[in-house]
Parts: structure tokens; sequence; C-alpha cells
């Protein structure tokens, strides 16, 4: 009996060691997470202007109901999003936007520290989601 | 009837019917790119190929093989699949499949044909175009990259518009839709090509890149301008109407759509509307609530007594408002009350109704589209109702009827294949009637039977011999026995005639003259046959069943405007019209506005009329109502609210009500299902239907042929010709209606001023270029106009479109058929 109960101490105290914790001391540590991981969502860009051709599939497909897009004519004849947004306090980051999106414009990054003080600050613009 | 068999359904269908058409009312639906109802078959895509037992071997179209007894069809076989992809296929290969930047994508024919019969790689590999777009003109975009060459807007344009502005040029792989030289698009803008596109290779061009078409709330209701009532379907997006969207499952007009039906909605959203009440207080007019603007006309309503204030309605309001206003008339105390300027409708309230005892047009459009032989008076039939001129188009071009014209002008009708022009001097469209009713009479061709007046109608007549008309107005006697003999023999014939505003001289003679032709033909109450009398607006017919005429002891429109200018009339209550504008003879009306003591006005826009008013009352445009409008066949349908009001305008039904509650009346109705019921216990003809009972296509009051309560021939007096070298004739230019489309972006975008056309000789004779300011003088006044050199007008006749607010032709044109002008450089 006795021994049973120092083999399962010793796993126990095993644990205290240094090296043997699972514990991230985040913040200053932080983890990589994988590459599928679904995080903040980004908008691709090219030269001149986003890859986006608002063609309004994402804000289609979107479960949440979040993505606002308003598509516009730029000065070459083109269609561009005249505004993109991400409401991320609706965003259930199911990634079917970026399954949806005909032209890969719109990808989830590894970005998961998406806490804020506002509101207003959780609707990703355009300009925020162009990096 | 023919038996046939289509995937193991046995069904009997007409023999004119083809494979496509059969197995569509057998409920087999066969995939179709290049096929549309409204056409005649082509069969240039391929995609709809089935297999036919007899015609083993190779596989058989179904949109252009007509049935045959005991035909056995296969619509669904792995072989055809394979067939059908492969189609695609090849359509894919020089398609640039830009789906995600295409307008059309979500309701592209291509793209769902593509995603049903996945089609995810291709085997063939070609050039894709690189052509540019065309982009010259303002409503339609034509990207020829994404174009399968189905034809359709080819034949869109040639069956149905008659205008013919597509082709195809060039051959095999380099075939392209192109217009005449490959210029840019410079044409009608009625856009039935960009409705029949099933791909995204022509586009409106104001709705680009605005909306997806699953974004769109969809609503059904009638178009608000001229007295055809196409059913117009409003898409919807964010409370805004953003574009009209293709509905040919519903309503009187097929999917066909004019330039203003289609491009023209967009001064429902304008900025510009009226959004609050406005009161003048020291000279100026300022926002007000609705309680002190409501408050201020009924003590200015009770000021002016009963028999001092006049009521002038315009023809955009539905019946049910129509309704409103007459009982808050009767609640006023007054019987003084019109609409439209009281003259133009007297051909229908006094002519036709003195002739046939009914105020109506006697059939329905799409029986016209079987007559042998068509008569249109005045060639600006087509310019007012473009839609049933399209219906006038389909029968001369596909069942080969007869066309006579009796026109000043050579317009848009005179093109078509077989078209007979009886081109007569400015004014005298009534002698030319006359003469035909005479001929018919001469030779013995008039039904006579029952005929009433008879002998008198020849005594009038005396003066109106072949010859003596033709001296007078300039048509070939010849042409009038010709024409005589022709409708004589036509087992099925059509009169058409247009009234509105701008054709207030001898609208009662004209209506009178019409009638006694139609009489003599037999038209009335012939299956198939109709007079046809076309008001300009939407509910122009509305107004006439309900009444909106001067009530027993009251005064007319003119007869108002006149009292107000001498005092007699102190208050004026404008609805839905913009009178200065408009009504013929501006300064008449200027005086009668600046004389009254108070001016009431309800309108959508501060129109001229508007900015000369005590109280200005914000209203409601045609998208945001709900209610009946009775088109120009006596079709009852439904409007229906697409958005809401803007800022605290409420709709003129509401403004009615309020008013006839401030003047101490109840008008306690729950809507505008109620205040239907309540027309049809006043109005007989209504009340064969309830307001949730008008189906999809409307209904008909009285039937599709609706019965003469009599037929009695009128004398009607000949027209006095105009001297002068120049003849200034006035009337509505193709791509305006009245003047509410002055403020919609479509029909702006093609014409945006007022302008003067000449014929090709006087603008020679006279050095006047396109776009040269010339002066216009005539009746005391001088016009700067624009210039506008055409091949429609013969010499020493010019004209001048109504519609411009700033141009003021109707301080030169008095209402008289056509004004003598002198013109100056």
């Amino acid at each position: 009996m006795f021994t049973a109960i120092a083999k399962g101490l010793s796993i126990t105290f095993k644990h205290m060691l240094p090296g043997h914790s699972t514990t991230v001391q985040y913040p200053t540590v932080k983890l990589k997470p994988s590459d599928r991981f679904r995080g903040l969502h980004r908008l691709v860009p090219t030269q001149d202007r986003e890859k986006c051709v608002a063609c309004y599939l994402c804000p289609t497909v979107c479960p949440a109901k979040c993505i606002t897009v308003e598509a516009a004519e730029n000065a070459k004849g083109e269609k561009y999003p005249r505004v993109y947004s991400i409401d991320l306090l609706r965003c259930i980051f199911c990634g079917y936007c970026v399954e949806a999106c005909p032209v890969e414009a719109l990808e989830m990054t590894a970005e998961y520290e998406l806490a804020n003080y506002r509101r207003a600050d959780f609707e990703f613009t355009k300009e925020r989601l162009l990096r | 009837m023919v038996n046939l068999t289509i995937d193991g359904k046995q069904i009997t269908v007409s023999r004119t019917a083809t494979i496509y058409e059969a197995a569509l009312e057998a409920g087999i639906n066969i995939p179709v790119l290049c096929y549309a109802k409204k056409l005649l078959p082509f069969g240039a895509c391929r995609v709809c190929l089935v297999q036919v037992e007899q015609m083993k071997g190779r596989l058989i179209p179904a949109c252009t093989t007509p049935v045959s007894e005991g035909m056995v069809v296969t619509t669904m076989s792995d072989e055809i699949l394979k067939v059908r992809k492969t189609v695609l296929e090849f359509l894919l290969v020089n398609h640039v499949i830009d789906c995600p930047v295409c307008d059309k994508g979500g309701e592209c024919d291509l793209q769902e044909l593509t995603y049903d019969h996945e089609v995810v790689c291709n085997r063939f590999q070609g050039e894709k175009f690189n052509l540019e777009t065309d982009e010259v003109n303002p409503l339609i975009e034509r990207n020829m990259n994404r174009c399968v060459l189905c034809g359709r807007c080819v034949r869109v344009c040639d069956e149905v518009v008659a205008y013919g502005s597509y082709s195809f040029i060039n051959r095999g792989f380099e075939t392209k839709i192109a217009t005449a030289y490959d210029r840019g698009l410079n044409c009608e803008f009625c856009g039935q090509c960009v409705s029949m596109c099933p791909v995204g290779a022509i586009l409106p061009r104001p709705f680009k890149f605005k909306a997806r078409p699953w974004q769109l709330k969809e609503v059904d209701t009638v178009c608000g301008y001229c007295g055809n009532g196409c059913t117009v379907t409003l898409g919807v997006l964010n409370n805004k109407v953003e574009t009209i969207r293709f509905n040919d499952k519903i309503g009187v007009n097929d999917g066909n759509l004019c330039i203003r039906g289609r491009f023209g909605y967009s001064y429902v959203n304008s900025e510009e509307r009226l959004t609050a009440p406005l009161v003048r207080k020291n000279g100026e007019l300022v926002a007000a609530t609705w309680d002190e603007a409501l408050q201020a006309v009924a003590d200015g309503f009770k000021q002016a007594g009963g028999a001092g204030l006049g009521i002038l309605s315009g023809a955009r309001l539905t019946n049910e408002e129509l309704f409103l206003l007459k009982n808050l008339a009767k609640q006023a105390g007054t019987a003084n009350l019109d609409h439209s300027g009281g003259e133009c409708y007297k051909g229908l309230t006094e002519g036709v109704a003195g002739a046939l005892g009914v105020a109506a047009s006697t059939g329905t459009f799409p029986q016209v589209e079987e007559c042998e032989a068509i008569l249109a008076i005045r060639s600006d039939f087509y310019e007012t109702h473009p839609v049933f001129g399209m219906v006038v188009n389909q029968a001369v071009k596909r069942n080969e009827a007869q066309l006579a014209i009796v026109a000043d002008k050579r317009g848009k009708f005179a093109k078509l294949p077989g078209a007979k022009t009886l081109l007569h001097r400015p004014g005298q469209e009534l002698e030319v009637l006359n003469g035909l009713a005479r001929v018919l009479l001469d030779e013995g061709l008039a039904r006579t039977e029952g005929v009433e007046g008879l002998d008198e109608l020849r005594q009038a007549l005396a003066d109106f011999s072949a010859e003596q008309v033709a001296t007078r107005t300039g048509v070939a006697a010849e042409a009038l026995r010709e024409t005589a003999r022709q409708f004589a023999a036509a087992k099925k014939s059509a009169i058409l005639l247009a009234y509105g505003l701008p054709y207030t001289a001898y609208s009662r003679e004209l209506g009178i003259a019409a009638a006694n032709l139609a009489i003599l033909l037999g038209i009335p109450g012939r299956d198939g046959s109709g007079l046809y009398l076309c008001g300009e607006k939407a509910n122009s017919q509305g107004v006439i069943d309900l009444g909106i005429m001067p009530q027993a002891g009251g005064l007319g429109a003119q007869a108002m405007l006149e009292a107000a200018a001498n005092g007699k009339l102190s208050a004026l209550y404008v609805v839905g019209e913009d009178v200065l504008t408009s009504y013929p003879d501006r300064g008449k009306v200027e005086k009668a506005l600046d004389k009254v003591s108070f001016l009431v006005v309800q309108d959508i826009f501060l129109s001229p009329t508007a900015a000369k008013a005590h109280v200005v009352l914000p209203a409601a445009s045609f998208a945001e109502k709900d209610g009946t409008f009775t088109n120009a066949e006596r079709r009852i349908q439904r409007v229906r609210p697409g958005i809401p009001l803007p800022g605290q305008a409420k709709t003129d039904g509401a403004i009615f009500a309020a008013l006839t509650e401030k003047l101490g009346g109840n008008l306690a109705f729950t809507g505008a299902e109620a205040i239907f019921a309540e027309i049809g216990r006043q109005v007989p003809a209504y009340a064969a239907v309830t307001f949730n009972g008008i189906g999809p296509q409307g209904f008909v009051w009285g039937g599709e042929i609706l019965a003469p309560a009599r037929r009695r021939l009128q004398p009607a007096g000949g027209a006095t010709a105009v001297d002068g070298a120049f003849q200034l004739l006035t009337g509505s230019a193709l791509y305006h209606s009245g003047t509410v489309s002055t403020r919609a972006k479509g029909p702006l975008a093609v014409i945006n001023e007022a302008y003067v056309e000449f014929g090709r000789d006087d603008a020679k004779a006279l050095d006047v270029k396109d776009g040269d300011q010339v002066k216009i003088s005539g009746n005391g006044v001088e016009l700067c106009l624009k210039a506008k050199v055409g091949n429609r007008l013969p010499k020493g006749v010019l004209f001048a479109p109504y519609h411009f607010a700033a141009a003021g032709i109707n301080r030169l044109y008095k209402g008289e058929a056509a004004v003598a002008v002198t013109v100056s450089k």
C-alpha cells in the first residue's frame, strides 16, 4: 500500500521539478499555434490594392453575419471593396469566409490576442485587416 | 393536338409546341441557354439536346424541334448528360470566368448550368477574348468577353423592340455581337437586352457593383410612369431601390420594359425628396410639424369656404387615395375637382363615353398582338406607351399585321415593315380620321347595324371626301381609301390613341372621331378587336373611373385657373402634379398661382409649383404606397410598398385622411383593402373583385372585351389648319414621362435638357446643326432652345418635348395642336 502511495506522490512531486510543468508563463512566454489555427483574419494585399474583389461571397456564407462588404468601382474600372469590415465580437472563427473566397484574398492568421477595451476596437476595418 | 411521350410521361400538347415547351407543360425541365419565352426559337447553344426515339443517331435540340404525333423523347440519359457537359465546356473555352467581379454572378444561366453539370475542368483550351467593354453610354454596359453568343439580345432588339441595335459580326471563333460599325451602343436604352442576357455580357450600369442578386428584396409593384401599367419588380437593398429586376412571370408586360421603367426608378431615392411639411412664414418656406401644416391647410380651406376652394389632382395617385381625395373634397364642401389639366382626357370621358357609353378602352393589350390591322393615331404613341408599342411591333413583325399611322411626323412605328404613315399637316389628325370614316361610308364598307346617328354623321362628313381631305391634310386620297379598305377587311383590328397633358387640342373631337371609326369598323365588342385610348399617367384610367372630375356645379381645371386668376377662387390644392411645368399655357397658370391667396401643394419634390405654395405637404412615390392602379386597358393591379417613406413624408392617402379629420369629417379605414371594398360600393365595375383577390395578372374590369352600351356616331368638327412657315408641336419624348422623370438619373443620362427637333431639310435650309442654340418665337413668347436634328419631321414641322421645367415649352404652347413659330439663330 505504501509503495503505491509513494509511487503516486512521486509523480506529483516530479511535476514540481523545473522543466516538468505544462503551464506556459503567458504573456512572457507565447505559444505558436498550429498552422491550421483560425485566428484573426487578414486581407491579402497585392502591389497597389487588396486582392479582394468584393464578390460578397464571405458575407453571404458567414453564419454569424459579421462581415460587411460594400463594393465600388476604382479609377481603373475594377471592382474593389470600398468598405470591408469584420465585427470580431460576432465572429465565430469558423473559417467559412476563407473557404468561400474565390481569389484567396482572405486568410486567418495565428493572431489570437484579440482582447480590447472598447467595443469599437473589435470592428476590424479594411485598413486594419490589410497587413 | 399532338400526343407524345416525354420521359415515359404521356402528354398532349398543341401542334405548334416545341419539345421544350411540351416538356415544360409536363413539368419536365430541360436546361436551356438561348431559349427565351417571348422570342422565336433559335437553337444557338445546343444545351437543350434530347434524344428522340424516331430520330435515332443524333441528339435533337428541344427548343427548336416541333412536336409530332407519337414522338418518344428522352431528356435525361448518360449520353445526353455527357454531350451537354461537352457543350458547356465548349462555351467556357472563350468565356473569361470572372464570376467574382461579374454582377450577373448568382443569377447567371451559364453559372447555374456549369454548377448543375459539375463542369469542374475543361478538356479544351482556347484563347480568352480580351475585347474592350462598351461603356460609351451611361445605362448599358457591354462586356463581350462574357458573351456566349446565344443571340437573345439580337433577337429581342429586333423582334420585340424593333430597333435592331445588335447583330452578329465576323465568323467562326471571331464571332461577336456588335452594334453598327462596332461603335458604342446608341439606342432607345430600353434595356431589353439587359433583361434577356443569360450571362453578364450586358448589364445595367446604374446597378454596377451595387449588390448581389441574392441580397435584394424583391417587391412586385406597378411602374409609376405611364398608363401601360407594367409590372416592375423593385430590387430593394437597405431600404433603397437599387435596381428593377427582370420579371416575366406576372403582369401584362411579359417582362418588357422601357427606359423609364427600367432605369427611371432613381428619383424615389433622390436626396431632393421633400421630407418635412413646409409652411410659408414671412415669405419663406420653412419646415413645420405635420400638425402645424395640416392645421394651416384646414384653416385655409375653411376660410376659402366650399366654393372658394379648387382641387387639382395628378393621375399618379392610387385608386384608394383618389377615393379619399374625393371624400376630402366633399368634406371641404367643394365641387371644384379635376385632374390633368381638365381637357386632355375628354376624348375618353366625353368622346368615347358619348359614342359607346363606356369611358375606357374596349380591349386588352395582349389582344393587339393578334390583330390584323392596327391604326395608331399620332406617332407619339410609341413615345408615350413604349411597352404597348412593343406589342404592336410584335403584331407587325411576327403576325404581319397591317399598321397604319395617322401622324404629323415619321416616328418609330413608321420604320416597321409594311407600316403606312398617313403623314398629315400638324393638327389635322381629325380630318384624316373623318376622311377614313367617309370612305367607309361611301364605299359601303361600314358596319351600320344597330348604329345611331348615321345620317347626322353622313351630313357632317359632306366636306370630307378623300380628295377634299387630301388637299387639306396632304395625305394622298388613294392612301386614305386603301387604308379604309384594309381595315374594313380585317377580322381583328385595333385603333390606338394616346392622350395626355401635351395633347390637349381637339382631345374630345379626336375621341369622337376615333370612336366613329371604331363603330363603322365594328370594333367595339368584337372579339380580338379594340379601341384603345391610353392615358399618359400610371393611373389615368383610375382617375376617370373614380370620377375625379368637376362635380355637379363645380369648375374644371381650366375654369379653376381662370377663376383663381380673377380672384374668384381663394384657395387651390394641387396634388401630385407640377402644374406650372406640365399644364398648357404657363402664363395663365402662373397668374392663377400668384393670385390665389392660399395655395397648398402636395408633392414629392419642391417643384416650381410647390415653390409658390403657402403650404407644401411631402407625399409618397409609387414605391412607397400600398393600393391599386388601373392601367389603360382597365387592368386593376396591386401597387406594393418596397421602401419606407423618406423622413416625415406621408402617403397621399394618409394626408387626405388627416385633412378630412381636421375638417371635421371621419374617414376610418383600416387600410387600402377596406378602401378598395368601399370603392366597389360606389364604382360598380370595381365591385367584381376584392383587394386580395387581385391576382398576379391584375383584374380587368369589364372583361377582356368591354361590351359597349350603345353605338352612337357623333359628328366631330374638323380642325383648322395652322399657318406659318414653321409649326411647333409639343409632346412626350420617349425617354421621359410627365415631369418626374426629369428627376431620375436614367432618363436624364440620355436627355438632360429640353430641345427643339428639326427635320434634316429644315436644318439644312436654316443652317442649324445638332447642339446649336436657336430662338423659337410664337404666341408672343421667345424661347432659346438647343437644336436637335433628326429624320422624323417633315418640312416646316418642329418638335419640342414638354417635360423640362426650365425650358418652359408651355409658355409657348397654350393647348393648340401646333403653334406657328419663327426660328432664328
